[in-house]
């Protein structure tokens, strides 16, 4: 019921005029979603009322086509972010998690490459919403209380996924399963977008506010030079980027392609950060772009 | 017949002030964790709790910032103290590129604030900005450590005198944003229940409180700067002297009932009542209090556990003036931490027998 009221504002507030839908308030909103890799349909639904002309594909890319004609064009803003999926449930009622989606990789000077080791610390003792079957779900990942390490050897290890149990106040495996959580169901950090100076940040904020520059760039109902596919792509952190090549595959060819992305500060954190002024100006590229400009 | 009814009805009477007293307390809570109150600086939480007391409750405010309430006369004083104070940080300097050096208020883990937001209290309001993350990391995967060496605040400036020109000064407080969270059934999370569990239990204590039952003075202390050195109770204990027969410390039992926790010591699982916390770092009770309390508790079918934890209590201050220190709690999940998980029904014991210990003993 929870899931359902959630959509249902967003689709009143997606449907209100542009006018009421400034960059701004455009971009704070997408910066709010959640689109654990993989699990993205909540808001791909989202996409859909916001876009009555799009049309989503079986893997769930939203895609809207503008003009026609050639040249045949892409545009396409990844949607999907790092996130969990629901693993298991314990006895207790705990929910344990197994990644979705690949965070950078980091290379040491030995030549060895790992994926950014610190992304899965971000859960330490954080708030995250589960999505499950009945709503969203609050929760906690849990972490070790400081006052019963003192005394006691403790590894310097980064925490882990494997390390992450979520607390959703449920006592049983049972109620958890009441409460609507279930294998699969997807996890991520609760989203609290803040507005600091000139900047926004938020988690996967950069991937997010690039699909509001997209976003708003085709509700500016922009000139259009030949056909242009505008796809906000899903599963663009899983191996070979399926989402973008199931576009190209069932869309194209295309003679020109082009990704909307934004430069962003303390990546792949819950305070990655980008610039609003940078988002307006990829709208404005964006328009320029479908318009024929290079 | 009446055998079987007269039990019956007692047991639905209690069950019915159980699930009073824990809505209380959860209006409560969603009225104090909001609130922002770093060691130091615990003026904002002082006002809610004042405003949190029955209207006859005649409060003061002592130079140490320890909010007192006294009720009852005569006969040896006893003292409740629960702290105001919080975990966070404050800002040591602000750096040329605008950004803020910041010092550790209290024991916690420094990576639970790493890359996340952050809000700095200035008296013009808060300052939204963000933990930035570790600069860099080792050349070596095996020297990347858990813990970042330092943390700083970014509040979106390129400018020192940007960052003035919001308020922020040396000596702000920073905290990240927090809030009151129900989760499944009677519990709930947020940060920094401790100890404004312990601030609203006694608070309900208060309200529910017989006065005329009260054989002698009863002092509800709100006290400061708990987490970093006990200071406010200090200054307390130093003002009564030898005058209290006993001081109740109310503080988080820091429970291992967790799924990351050793479960040697202080496993005592969240929503099985509150707890006399006999020994922990600071302090021991001594045995024949603790079963005075479990005694009462039993009287009045209170939900009581005993158990050991680490960390010190306000009570340890009045120690060397030779007044007993009971310490009691609520256990707690995932202390100092923004995950911090309690169960309301202990929330309401605790405050059962901070009532019943104050009408009774």
């Amino acid at each position: 019921m929870r899931s359902i009221s959630a959509l249902a504002v967003l689709a009143v507030a997606c449907s209100a005029p542009l006018a009421a839908q400034s960059l701004d308030s455009l971009t704070v909103r997408f910066a709010g979603f959640t689109t654990v890799s993989g699990y993205e349909q909540q808001v791909t639904d989202s996409l859909m009322m916001l876009f009555p002309r799009a049309t989503r594909d079986r893997l769930g890319d939203v895609s809207v086509t503008l003009g026609s004609g050639s040249p045949r064009r892409l545009v396409a803003c990844p949607l999907d972010e790092v996130g969990y999926a629901v693993g298991g449930i314990t006895s207790e009622g705990y929910l344990t998690l197994h990644r979705t989606g690949r965070p950078s990789v980091i290379r040491f000077r030995d030549s060895s490459r790992v994926v950014n080791p610190l992304f899965d610390q971000q859960l330490e003792g954080q708030r995250v919403t589960v999505f499950g079957v009945l709503g969203s779900l609050p929760g906690v990942v849990g972490v070790r209380s400081v006052h019963l390490t003192r005394g006691r050897p403790t590894s310097d290890a980064p925490f882990t996924a494997d390390d992450a149990y979520v607390d959703i106040g449920a006592q049983s495996a049972a109620e958890a399963a009441s409460l609507g959580a279930r294998m699969l169901s997807p996890v991520a950090l609760a989203k609290h977008p803040i507005r600091y100076g000139d900047d926004l940040a938020a988690p996967a904020v950069g991937r997010h506010a690039a699909c509001a520059a997209l976003a708003a760039a085709l509700l500016s109902h922009p000139k259009v030079s030949g056909s242009v596919v505008a796809s906000f792509t899903v599963q663009g952190l899983q191996g070979g980027n399926p989402g973008f090549s199931s576009v190209v595959a069932l869309r194209g060819p295309f003679a020109e392609t082009l990704t909307a992305s934004l430069p962003v500060k303390y990546r792949e954190t819950a305070a990655e950060t980008v610039m609003m002024t940078d988002v307006q100006a990829l709208e404005e590229r964006l328009v320029k772009w479908i318009g024929g400009a290079k | 017949m009446k055998r079987v009814l007269i039990p019956l009805v007692l047991l639905a009477a209690s069950a019915a002030h159980a699930q009073s007293t824990t809505a209380e307390a959860d209006s409560i809570l969603a009225r104090l964790i909001p609130a922002y109150g770093v060691s130091g600086s615990e003026g904002p939480v002082r006002e809610i709790v004042k405003s949190l007391l029955p209207s006859w409750a005649r409060t003061e405010t002592d130079t140490a910032g320890n909010l007192w309430l006294r009720v009852g006369s005569g006969g040896t004083p006893v003292v409740y103290v629960a702290h105001l104070d919080e975990i966070g940080f404050r800002v040591d300097s602000i750096r040329d590129d605008g950004s803020l050096v910041v010092r550790q208020q209290g024991g916690f883990f420094l990576s639970l604030f790493e890359g996340k937001p952050a809000l700095v209290h200035t008296p013009k309001g808060d300052v939204p900005g963000v933990f930035p993350p570790r600069d860099s990391l080792p050349a070596d995967p095996l020297a990347l450590t858990h813990q970042p060496e330092r943390l700083r605040v970014d509040v979106g400036t390129s400018t020192r005198a940007a960052t003035e020109a919001l308020g922020v000064t040396a000596g702000s407080t920073v905290t990240s944003p927090k809030s009151y969270q129900r989760l499944a059934g009677t519990r709930a999370t947020g940060r920094s229940f401790d100890d404004r569990v312990g601030d609203a239990s006694l608070i309900l204590a208060v309200r529910h409180l017989d006065r005329s039952r009260l054989t002698h003075e009863v002092i509800f202390l709100w006290s400061t700067r708990e987490e970093t050195g006990l200071f406010g109770a200090g200054a307390a204990a130093r003002s009564l002297g030898t005058a209290p027969a006993r001081v109740y410390a109310i503080d988080t039992f820091v429970s291992s009932d967790a799924p990351l926790d050793p479960k040697n010591f202080a496993d005592q699982p969240i929503g099985q009542g509150a707890v006399v916390r006999a020994l922990d770092n600071s302090s021991v009770t001594p045995p024949a209090l603790v079963d005075s309390v479990l005694a009462i508790a039993s009287a009045r079918h209170i939900p009581m556990q005993v158990g050991t934890t680490n960390g010190g209590n306000d009570g340890s201050m009045f120690v060397p003036f030779g007044v007993a220190d009971v310490a009691m709690g609520w256990p707690l999940r995932y202390s100092h931490s923004p995950a911090e998980v309690i169960d309301l029904k202990d929330v309401a014991t605790l405050a059962d027998i901070i009532q019943a210990t104050a009408e009774v003993w």
